[in-house]
Parts: structure tokens; sequence; C-alpha cells
């Protein structure tokens, strides 16, 4: 039981800690690509990590199952998003944010 | 590729693999869930109109992965109207059953079936679901025709 505790406690933390650096990647970088880079691959793990936190709180009855089925899912459709939305801005024409272009 | 054409002329629009291949395996587990979420309104958090969305964003998903306007002329302008309607006419055909049964708008119990009250909630609530679902397709429809279009006749 203690280390079942340990584990759920060092889940939820590095879950909270990958979902920290999304937002801060969310809100420091520069350009639309830059942040759906952060925010994709960080809250996608962060997200993971602390649904794996809960399905081990549940400890195996049928809310295990759908916890599992959510995590499943937020991991193929939170990086298929990302690509979305960063494919929609490539097509609209949106320029890469550069060290070269300073004044915007 | 860009000579010649107008700024706000839409590109023909290319499907990416990795947005299609998504989109068909989540496409019949969104499916699923939108019809438990439908089905758990009776006793628990969901219902009729959230079910309904999440029904309604399968039609979404097929625009983003496959093209706007491909999935326009796979839907077709009769299916969404078709699903209000019927939406619609279940839940006049279950409110007034009762009514020709002797009882009141929406008395389940008039029915005399085993869990009468149940099943008829149930029913409204798949009657919802259809409407909602009906409209999100629409409204996605309109609001992707843009502003050229007047009204939404292409829906």
């Amino acid at each position: 039981m203690e280390i079942q505790e340990i584990l759920i406690l060092l889940l939820t933390c590095s879950g909270v800690f990958f979902a920290v650096v999304a937002a801060i990647g969310l809100v420091r970088l520069p350009d639309v690509y830059t942040r759906t880079h952060s925010a994709s691959k960080s809250e996608t793990f962060g997200a993971v990590l602390t649904l794996t936190a809960v399905a081990i709180t549940f400890g195996g009855d049928l809310s295990t199952l759908k916890t599992v089925l959510l995590l499943v899912f937020m991991f193929l459709t939170n990086p298929t998003a990302a690509h979305a939305i960063v494919r929609a801005a490539a097509d609209q024409g949106i320029e890469p944010w550069t060290t070269e272009e300073e004044e915007s | 590729m860009s000579d010649s054409t107008d700024e706000r002329t839409p590109t023909p629009y290319v499907e990416s693999p990795i947005i299609m291949a998504t989109v068909r395996i989540i496409t019949p587990f969104v499916f699923t869930f939108g019809l438990f979420v439908m089905f758990h309104g009776a006793d628990s958090s969901g219902g009729g109109f959230q079910g309904g969305v999440i029904v309604g964003t399968i039609v979404l998903m097929l625009g983003m992965a496959f093209g706007i306007e491909t999935t326009r002329n796979w839907v077709g302008p009769k299916l969404p109207v078709g699903l209000v309607g019927s939406g619609v006419l279940a839940f006049i055909l279950i409110g007034t059953g009762p009514v020709l049964l002797g009882g009141s708008f929406l008395e389940y119990h008039a029915y005399e079936i085993h869990h009468a009250s149940k099943y008829g909630i149930e029913l409204v609530e798949l009657a919802i679901g259809l409407i909602v679902s009906g409209i999100v397709t629409g409204l996605f429809f309109v609001i992707a025709s843009g502003m050229e279009d007047n009204g939404g006749e292409t829906a």
C-alpha cells in the first residue's frame, strides 16, 4: 500500500511538472508553431502521467478501465489536434518566427 | 504556384495522412461515447445535449480530415435537416402518446410498461441528441461556407 501511494505521488508530481512546463511554453514562446510544439508534447505527457496516477488510485474497478481508455484517446488525439492546428496555420501562410526579424 | 491566384481564393485541400488515420480510428469510439453520454442522462451526468454535440463532432472531424467541401457533398443537404426533423417528431410522438392513452403530456406511466418513466426519459434524451447533432452538423457547414453565400442555403 505504501509503495502504491509513493507511485501515485510521483506520477502526479511529474504530471503537474509537465503541465506547468506546457503552460510556461504557451505563455513565453513567440509564435504559433513553437507554442503548439511546447503545448502538444508536454501537455500530452502531463495529462497521461496524471491519468495514470488516477487509474492507479481507482485500484482496478470499472473506473480504472474508463480512465485507461481516456488515457489512450488523449494519447492519440492530443498530438493529432496539434498537428491539425499547425497544418492549418501553415496552409494560411503564417511565417515561422525567426531571429532575423525582431521588430514584430 | 501562387501566380495569378487571388489572395482569398482557397487552395484545394490536401489531406494529411496523420489526421485521416486518427479520424478513422477515433470515429467509431466517438460515436459510441456520444451514445453512452446520451443514455446516461437519466441517472448521472450527461444527457441529450452533451451526447448530441459529441455525435455531431464526428462530422466536424470528417470535415477536418477529408476537406469540408468533400464532406459537405458526402453528407448532403438532407441529413442535418432530417436529423432535426426526426428528433422533433420523435419527441412529439413520445410526448403525445400518453395523451392518446388518457394521461397528460409526457406522463410516461400511461404507457403501462415496466420502467415506463425510465425508458421515456431515455427516448426523449435520444430525440434531443438527434436534434442537437443535426444542428451542430448544419451550423458547421453554414459557418464553413463563409460570408459569400447569402444565407445558409448550402447547408
